[in-house]
Formats: C-alpha cells, sequence, structure tokens
C-alpha cells in the first residue's frame, strides 16, 4: 500500500501551496474533515430550502405548521403568566359564565340570547316573565372578551375554556405527530432497504409481513386494541408507526431502494470490499432518506387524523386533544345543535384539518424539491 | 504518453507467469420456472471461456450486447459467483484460485482488483462527495487515517489531472462534467494500486473530444503503475487503441482470440469478420470488404452443442452441424481461432476478391 | 392527398431544387438561470433525394434543431430568428394544427430508443394503422391499409407477419426497422433521423444504415441524419455540418469536409476519432470542456479551446464563409488548419 505518511499536521502545507480556484471549496482545505462536512451539510440544507422555498403551496403549509407550533408553545406560558389554571385549566378548570338572555315564548331562535320561559323559570324562579331580561351563569358560554376572565373562544359544556384546549391540544398532536411518523420513517427505511439490497428470503418474508399489514384496516384494529386496553400517547404513536412502517411506506421505500440497488455505485463499493452493512448504511439509506422524509410528512398527518377519530370515540386514555374536545360535546348532545353551538365544534375540528393540511402540502412541497420531474421549469 | 504509444509496447515476456489464468469459467444462469420448480433451462451466459493476462497487459474483450463479455468482466472481480472453471490469479506474494472465495478472502482479493464502469452518472453515490468516493476502498479496508487518505486522494487528483486536487476534493459528482466523473472513476480505481482492473465500457458514455483523453489518461496510468486491463467494449476502434490483445466473443464463447493489429488486419472467424466489416469508417473514400451476416443476437438458452454461430454464418457447411462447438487452435503468432473452416474461409474470400 | 402518393415507388428528385432551407435559425431555451443559446444561427440547405448530416456533440444544438424542424420543442423554447421552408413553405408560421397535419405527411421522423417509439399494449401494425388513418381518413379501406403496411414492412425488410406481433416480439434491430417503416407510412419527402443507430450493435447498426440508405436511393427521400458518431455520418450522408455549441462551424460536400476539414474543430474531431482501417494516427484530444451556453465565449464560441485562437477570434464571431466547392467554414483562419492527411503515420 503506498498511502503516503504525511501526517495530519503537515496536511495544511501541502494543500496550501495550490492556486485559488472556486473560493466554496478553498475554504475547506485546511479544516478537520468534520467541520468540512458540517458545511457542506449547511450548503445543501440551504440549497433545499432555496427550492422548497420556490413553492408556494409548501411555504404555506410551512406557515401553518409554524402557526400551530407558536400555538403549541403558546400554552405553557399563557398558563405560567396570565392564566390562572383553577379557570383555565383544560381539564380541571372551571369558569361558569354569566349571561344575560330575553326570555321567550316557546322555544328560543337563538339560543345563545334568547331562553325559554320554562327553563328560566325552572333555573330562576317562576316569577320571570315573557320579555324580560335575565342573567343566568351558563356553560358552554360563547365566546366572548368580557368579565374580569374571558373567554375567547367560550367554555365547553363542563365550563372550560375552549382557546385553553385547543393550544394545550396542539402540544399532544404534534408529539403524537412526531412519535409516529418516525417510529414509521425508521421501520420503513431499515425494512426497505433491507427488503431491496438482500432480496431473496429475507425480501420474501418481509414483503409477506407488509401485506398482512396492508389488508389489515388500521382503524378497525386501533379500536379494539384500544377497546382492549389503555392507551396513552406513546403506546398510540408508535402503534401507528409501526403499522405503518411495516406497511404500505414500507413498500415505497422498497421500490426506491430497488432504484439505487442496480445503480453501479453500488457494485463499485462491493468491488472496494465494502460489507453488506457498509452499502446498506452508506450508499443505499442515504439516498432513501429524502423520500423517507416526505412520507414522515404524511405520516403525521395520518397519525392526527387516527388520534383524533379514536379520541373522538372515547377510547384514548389521554387527557386532552382535539377528538375528546369534539367528543365532549358530542357526549353532551350538542353535535347536531348546527351553527348555535359552533364553539365546541369549530376550533377543534379546524385545528385538525389545517394541521393535517400543512403537513400535507409541506409533503407535497417536499415531493418536488426531492423528484425533479416535478419540479416546474 | 499517447494512446498510440501503449500497444506499440512489447507486451510481457511470455517466460513470466500471467497475472490472470482463466480455465473454462462458466455462468450458467437459472431460467425462473416458478417458486417451488427446479429450474431446467439455463442461459448459458458465459460457456467455458479460458484466457490468460500477463502483468501490465490490457486485453480487450469485444462482441456485441449479450455475448457474456459484460458477465466475464463481473465474474472476475467476484461481483458475480462462476457456475464452473477457475480464475488463477498470480500478483507478487498471491497466488490462488478466487473463482470460489468467499467472505474475507474475497475482501482480501479486491485489496488487489478493481472496477470502471460505463455510466459515469451512475458509478458515483450522488450523496457523497468526490473525498468520500474516491477513499472509499481505504475506508472499507481500513488502510490508513483520514489524514492519510485524504493526502492519498488528493495524490490520486492530481494524477488524473484534476486539479487544483483541493477544489475537486469536497465537490458533488452532479457538479462534476462526465468526463471529470470518469477521471473521479479512474482514480477511485487506482486508489488501492491493484494489479488488475475491470473497465466496462469506460469511455462509451462520452463525447469523442473527451473519450480520447480518458483512454489516454488510462493507458498511462497502467504502464505507469503496471496495472493489467480487462477492457470491455462493443467498439473495436477504442480496443484498437487501448489493448494488446484482442478476444471476440459470440454467444458466451470466445470464437477468437490474439494480438490486436492481427486481429484487425487478419480476422479468420467469420464473425469477427462481419463485425469489423460493419463498423462505419470514419472516411467515406474507404471502400470495405463485406462479410454480411444475416439476423440479430439470439439468447442463449440451453443452447445445442454444435457452433455458437451456425445460425447467423455464411460458411456454415456439413462438418459445423455434425461437431460440437470448434476448440480455439493456434492460427498465425499467438492468433487463436475458433473455426472448423478457417482455410475454407480464407480461400474462398479470397477467390471472390479476385 | 391521392393514393398514388403513398406507393412506395420512385419519387421524381430534381437535385437541383432545395426540399429544406434553414436560414439563420436562432432558438433559445429559456430556463430560471437565464436564457440558453441552443442554436446560433444555422443555416443550411437539403435538395430533393440528398441526405445531409448535422455532427457534433452532447449539448452542440444538433437535436435541437431537429425538433425545430418538426415543431417538436418543449414548452420552454423560444424561436428568436430565422426561417425553416419546407418546399418553400415557412414551418415556424404554420398553427400547431396546420403542423400536426405535416408531421408524418411531409416531414417524419426515426428517434433514437426504438422501443420508446411503440406503445407496448398496442400491435405494431395496428399503431401504424392509426398513423394512417389520422393523415388519410376514408382514403384507404381496411385491405388497402393492410397491402399498403406489409409493403412498407417488406421495404425494410420485414416479413408481413410481424405486423401483428407487439413491440416486445422485436429485437432491437427491428424494433428500428418497423420505425422506419412507420416513418415512410404516410408518404413523406423529408425524413428526420435522430441518432437512428445509437443503442444498436455494431452488425445491427450497419444493417440498418443500409437499409436507409436504400430507401433513401429508391424512394427518392431525403434525410437529416443526426449524430455524435463521425463515421455513421460518412457513411450515409452526402453533405455534412458540423455543430459545435448551438454554432453551425463548417457545412459541405461529406468527402470534401474528411479530407480537408477545414475548421479547427472539425479538424480535431477528425483527430480524435479512432478508426479500425488505415494507419493508426495519434489519437489527439480536444482540451477543454464544452462552453456554458447560458453565458457562451463571446466572439467565435470555440475560441477558447482553439489552437488556432488570436485575438480577433475572442471578439469577432466569423460567418459561414464558402471557401470554394459548397464547402463553407466559420474560422477566421482556416487556411491555417493543416492538413489531415500529413499527420497519419
Amino acid at each position: 500500500m503506498t498511502t503516503t505518511k504525511d501526517q495530519g499536521a503537515d496536511h495544511g502545507a501541502a494543500t496550501g501551496a495550490v492556486a485559488a480556484g472556486s473560493p466554496a471549496s478553498d475554504a475547506f482545505a485546511h479544516q478537520p474533515l468534520w467541520k468540512v462536512r458540517l458545511a457542506l451539510w449547511r450548503r445543501s440544507l440551504g440549497k433545499t430550502w432555496g427550492l422548497f422555498r420556490e413553492n408556494k403551496m409548501g411555504m404555506f403549509g410551512l406557515g401553518l405548521i409554524l402557526l400551530f407550533a407558536c400555538m403549541a408553545i403558546a400554552h405553557p406560558i399563557l398558563m405560567a403568566t396570565v392564566w390562572d389554571p383553577k379557570i383555565y385549566d383544560p381539564v380541571t378548570g372551571y369558569s361558569a359564565v354569566e349571561l344575560q338572555f330575553v326570555i321567550v315564548e316557546g322555544e328560543p331562535t337563538d339560543p345563545s340570547t334568547q331562553i325559554s320561559l320554562q327553563e328560566a323559570r325552572l333555573r330562576l324562579n317562576p316569577t320571570v316573565k315573557v320579555g324580560q331580561t335575565v342573567t343566568i351563569p351558563v356553560q358552554p358560554a360563547p365566546p366572548s372578551l368580557k368579565g374580569p376572565n374571558p373567554h375567547l373562544l367560550g367554555t365547553d359544556p363542563q365550563g372550560r375554556d375552549i382557546l385553553s384546549q385547543l393550544l394545550y391540544s396542539t402540544r399532544a398532536a404534534f408529539f403524537l405527530g412526531a412519535v409516529a411518523a418516525l417510529t414509521t420513517v425508521l421501520i420503513a427505511t431499515t425494512v426497505g432497504s433491507i427488503a431491496a439490497y438482500f432480496g431473496g428470503f429475507i425480501d420474501g418474508s418481509l414483503m409477506r409481513l407488509s401485506d398482512l399489514i396492508l389488508l389489515m384496516p388500521l382503524l378497525p384494529v386501533l379500536i379494539l386494541v384500544s377497546a382492549l386496553f389503555e392507551i396513552n400517547m406513546v403506546m398510540l404513536g408508535l402503534m401507528i408507526g409501526v403499522l405503518g412502517g411495516f406497511g404500505g411506506v414500507a413498500i415505497v421505500l422498497k421500490a426506491q431502494a430497488l432504484s439505487v440497488k442496480v445503480k453501479s455505485y453500488i457494485d463499485a463499493a462491493r468491488v472496494a470490499g465494502g460489507t453488506h452493512w457498509h452499502i446498506v448504511l452508506r450508499h443505499i439509506i442515504p439516498n432513501v432518506l429524502p423520500l423517507s422524509f416526505l412520507y414522515m410528512m404524511f405520516g403525521v398527518t395520518e397519525a392526527i387524523a387516527i388520534e383524533a377519530t379514536l379520541s373522538f370515540f372515547g377510547l384514548l386514555n389521554v387527557p386532552m386533544t382535539w377528538g375528546i374536545m369534539i367528543n365532549t360535546a358530542q357526549n353532551n348532545g350538542y353535535l347536531l345543535s348546527g351553527t348555535s353551538y359552533w364553539w365546541l365544534l369549530f376550533p377543534a375540528g379546524l385545528a385538525v384539518t389545517f394541521l393535517c393540511f400543512g403537513f400535507f402540502l409541506v409533503g407535497r412541497g417536499m415531493d418536488e424539491v426531492i423528484n425533479p420531474r416535478l419540479r416546474a421549469r | 504518453m499517447t494512446v498510440a504509444d501503449r500497444s506499440m509496447a512489447p507486451s510481457a515476456p511470455s517466460s513470466e507467469l500471467p497475472l490472470l489464468d482463466i480455465v473454462d469459467l462458466q455462468m450458467h444462469f437459472p431460467v425462473s420456472r416458478g417458486l417451488f420448480r427446479a429450474p431446467t433451462e439455463f442461459v448459458h451466459a458465459v460457456d467455458g471461456i479460458s484466457f490468460e493476462i500477463a502483468p501490465g497487459e490490457s486485453l480487450g474483450l469485444v462482441g456485441e450486447s449479450g455475448c457474456g463479455k459484460s458477465t466475464t468482466g463481473r465474474m472476475l472481480v467476484k461481483l458475480l459467483e462462476p457456475t464452473g472453471g477457475s480464475i488463477m490469479f498470480r500478483d507478487r506474494d498471491y497466488e490462488r484460485d478466487v473463482a470460489h472465495i468467499k467472505g474475507k478472502e474475497t475482501k482480501e482479493f479486491r485489496r488487489r482488483v478493481q472496477m470502471i464502469f460505463q455510466d459515469p452518472y451512475e458509478s458515483m453515490n450522488p450523496r457523497r462527495t468526490i473525498f468520500d468516493t474516491v477513499s472509499e476502498p481505504l475506508a472499507v479496508q481500513k488502510v490508513g487515517n483520514v489524514p492519510e487518505r485524504e493526502q492519498r486522494v488528493l495524490e490520486l487528483l492530481r494524477l488524473v489531472g484534476l486539479t487544483p486536487a483541493e477544489n475537486f476534493l469536497f465537490r458533488y459528482p452532479h457538479e462534476l462534467s462526465g468526463g471529470q466523473r470518469q477521471r473521479v472513476a479512474v482514480a477511485r480505481a487506482l486508489v488501492m494500486n491493484p494489479s488488475f482492473i475491470v473497465a466496462d465500457e469506460p469511455t462509451s458514455m462520452l463525447d469523442v473530444s473527451i473519450r480520447i483523453s480518458v483512454m489516454e489518461l488510462m493507458a498511462g496510468l497502467a504502464r505507469e503503475f503496471q496495472v493489467s486491463y480487462l477492457y470491455i467494449t462493443h467498439d473495436l476502434a477504442v480496443a484498437r487503441y487501448m489493448c494488446d490483445r484482442i478476444a471476440v466473443m459470440y454467444l458466451g464463447k470466445i470464437v477468437e482470440i490474439g494480438p490486436t493489429e492481427e486481429i484487425l488486419s487478419r480476422p479468420q472467424h467469420p464473425y469477427t469478420r462481419a463485425l469489423l466489416s460493419a463498423v462505419p469508417v470514419p472516411d467515406p473514400s474507404q471502400k470495405r470488404t463485406a462479410v454480411e451476416i444475416k439476423g440479430g443476437v439470439s439468447k442463449p438458452v440451453n443452447p445445442p452443442p454444435e457452433c455458437r454461430f451456425i445460425e447467423r454464418c455464411p460458411f456454415a457447411a456439413e462438418v459445423c452441424r455434425t461437431n460440437p462447438h470448434p476448440p480455439l487452435e493456434l492460427r498465425g503468432d499467438r492468433h487463436y481461432v475458433a473455426c472448423y473452416r478457417v482455410d475454407e474461409i480464407n480461400a474462398a474470400i479470397a477467390a471472390a476478391a479476385g | 392527398m391521392t393514393l398514388s402518393q403513398l406507393s412506395l415507388e420512385a419519387r421524381q428528385v430534381d437535385p437541383s431544387l432545395p426540399l429544406l432551407e434553414v436560414d439563420q435559425l436562432v432558438m433559445h431555451y429559456k430556463i430560471k438561470a437565464g436564457s440558453v443559446s441552443a442554436v446560433d444561427n444555422v443555416t443550411f440547405t437539403l435538395h430533393q433525394g440528398e441526405a445531409i448530416g448535422l455532427v457534433g456533440e452532447s449539448g452542440c444544438g444538433k437535436t435541437s434543431v431537429a425538433l425545430s424542424l418538426l415543431r417538436l420543442l418543449p414548452q420552454n423554447a423560444q424561436h428568436i430568428s430565422g426561417e425553416i421552408r419546407l418546399n418553400g413553405e415557412n414551418l415556424l408560421w404554420l398553427s400547431a394544427e396546420e403542423m400536426r397535419q405535416r408531421r408524418w405527411k411531409d416531414i417524419a421522423m426515426v428517434f433514437q430508443g426504438a422501443m420508446n417509439s411503440w406503445n407496448p399494449v398496442y400491435r405494431v401494425g395496428d399503431q401504424i394503422r392509426e398513423a394512417l388513418d389520422t393523415h388519410y381518413r376514408g382514403v384507404m379501406t381496411y385491405a388497402e391499409q393492410r397491402a399498403h403496411m406489409e409493403k412498407l414492412f417488406a421495404a425494410v425488410g420485414l416479413p408481413a407477419d410481424m405486423l401483428d406481433r407487439y413491440p416486445h416480439e422485436f429485437s432491437g434491430g427491428m424494433r428500428q426497422r418497423a420505425v422506419i417503416a412507420m416513418a415512410l407510412s404516410c408518404g413523406p419527402q423529408l425524413i428526420i433521423a435522430d441518432e437512428p443507430t445509437t443503442a444498436l450493435d455494431v452488425i445491427v447498426q450497419d444493417q440498418i444504415l443500409k437499409e436507409l440508405k436504400r430507401i433513401q436511393a429508391d424512394l427518392g427521400m431525403s434525410i437529416v441524419y443526426i449524430s455524435h458518431d463521425i463515421a455513421v455520418i460518412a457513411e450515409v450522408t452526402d453533405s455534412l455540418g458540423v455543430m459545435y455549441a448551438g454554432n453551425l462551424v463548417e457545412y459541405g460536400p461529406t468527402a470534401d469536409v474528411f479530407a480537408r476539414p477545414r475548421h479547427p474543430y472539425a479538424y480535431l474531431l477528425l483527430r480524435s476519432t479512432p478508426s479500425i482501417t488505415g494507419p493508426r494516427r495519434k489519437l489527439a484530444p480536444l482540451q477543454g470542456e464544452p462552453p456554458d451556453l447560458l453565458n457562451p465565449p463571446t466572439g467565435c464560441r470555440f475560441h477558447p479551446r482553439c489552437p488556432f485562437a488570436t485575438e480577433r477570434c475572442a471578439v469577432e464571431n466569423p460567418p459561414l464563409e464558402d471557401i470554394g466547392g459548397g464547402h463553407k467554414v466559420a474560422c477566421w483562419h482556416w487556411d491555417q488548419v493543416p492538413e489531415l492527411e500529413g499527420l497519419q503515420r
């Protein structure tokens, strides 16, 4: 072997003799390798960001996600500063808002400002009359800025602040999405790469497992599992991740890994003497990873939607999520009340929709960065 | 150093033992007939070929696509496990049959052989820098530490003409042109100081003007470092400038092998004649003597025992049909031909030419 | 259009009449980083029954010229100036619909990668019939179409029963023959053959080139060959244009250009092309890399790589000048380029 015996210390002097070339590469010449790698990594990240920025929908999605992130961060801050936990805690807080109602004959047309004579007599005293304005403490209370403890998005049927619940749940949604998506991607990348590279029996067994998981309807299975066992957010995230990771995403990533496997740089690595692990870790996985990230985005979307569904059915052992907020409204009979009690349904419903939408758009935006074919000229 | 100089040089003295001694090498791929049925049909991609490569010699393997030339190359660097035959490899202190080695032994063997691939756009991982790519053999074979590897890579980048080398070290392949990438591939192949390189159509995807400089580079480095090449190509003109000897393959068999100029000026096998007469000549004033053959290459699935070329051969006769595939016979200076009717064909063509 | 024009008999050819005239064609591609000058001032004339070749390396603009002739350029291509006249009619002025009718009927194409030219789920015969239906609806009966297609297949050396086969049943060479049959199906006067044999083995390439040559002679066809392989062009063309970085740098009768290339690029290209015949010439590599056409070099685009370049070359772009016998060169120093023969040894 003829590797030169120059030591690292001389290395700067040896390379410094060469005339200046491109400034970008020149800057690397005297630095330790890890610094060079960091700089290269940052540069490629910058390039990817530059491409992503041109995608308007992706940027809109990112904006949505950032908005939700701000909401998630805002909750503990608000709880520590302006919100009194007795009143504003998303689970244990309570506040009865006193509102003014006009007593009407028969059924009220606007339940937030009118009350029927019958009910008014029941809740106050039998002497009230139609047309009279009365003050009654109510829950759920509509959004209002008035009073010493304003509820910007009103309260739920148990007198808890909706805004507080909404912000608190955002954090839970992010957490769940992250756990599920990371698990999915970790498993799917490994399974896909290994199945594609080794082929044969390993590929066959992993793919049959994928088929099996694909055949299982995800939601009913999760409903069944959560009915049998007590499930918290971490477990739910892991379950969604494992099922997703071994299922469809693994198959997609395997297809990508297969297209990498036939490239001649894989042969070059083998001729160099590279072990299977070297090839999988250094060549296949890095080339599958961008697609993995893409599926991570879609994975977050899926996890949030599944969580909302499960907690709507009241099957999750978690303190508060968007699904539970809707579930509370439903349990108290407000689900079919139309838009009269909109603050019980819309904030949570829209939050689920927009956060999913945001991740989906970012995923699509990344898709265009990763697949140059989709990129507009 | 020019391409022309290289093959003018005398080939290694015959007394020296060959670097590679390949005997009856076979690669039969099973034709899949479903999961639980044992295959009964085999594609005879390479069907018992034998040749030698001397130290520092460059052997050209030419033929049409599907003739088994790439399969042969891949077997010699252990990317494929041959189904039969032996590959004797002698290099300084190393001497053994590498046809069926496994695991650690293969890794040890790979310190001495390398491969250069056809497509400069696919032979480098787009996510790894030039340094990572060139130093990969050093890294996987655990040679030297990082600064030493960096020195070695810089040295090689200069050697292949990528200067200033520092500017290329941390580039990504997509920042380089096709010719530059192929130079990086040459650097990667040389980083372990191998004694044998399989070059699979290394210049066929490059533009003419760049092709020549890469060819010159490879030829020059081979002389400088005493590297032997197996140069796989479909282009006889390129083989003429790169190779000391040429072996012509047809459907898994070597049909003719000999010194380059000898093959080009005095082809004896009808297939070689047809191949040569089909090569377009960049000179409209040249008239070619044509040996035309019909049809295209078929797939060698369980081929019959007789001569592989029989269906397309314009000179096929009874002797070809009743006998097995002809063996390679000496027909001139180190010139071997696998054909029963060499003399008759020579006579017939001479008569036709008047 | 009558049936007789579709017959596979020799067209009356007058070699003095121009069929296709490309006049000072300038073409840009718009990309994010700016404007790529892909074709710059290309001028040539193709006479009836003639075959010309455009040769050059990747990115020299030869394919852009071919696509311009067919008006099949990508969306971001901009036609800046110049004309393309077929029988005196400027193709660039035609509407998309008029051009669609000209394609196949007047100009047909044979592209590289014959596999992609065929839809794998239809029989080859049915795909040719579709082209006939598009351009000659109601002119031929089903049986006449079949007879016509059988004649086409015979003309390119394929058995008639292959019409009922699917593309995957054809070998590479047969598929390319079928592509030629398809190109001939609507009776065009002009065929654009873009790298017609690039993916093929030498023996098959030789067969296809001979077939094209025979068809050109027998049917009085005119062909524009586009190739990176100067040897292929030498075999089949009457005239030859050498392109470099969007410019046509040399144009003339093929034999002339090969015997006495006058542009330094053409000269070096020939010097760097290995050959299996004749004495072993010393090959001379071209130094440097082709230019970035986003910012093409000033003056002559070849000057940064040219061994004969002077200061003038960096400033003034040389025009394509006739140096006698229809041999045209765009170089200030064409008379300094050495003879090719003198370098053989």
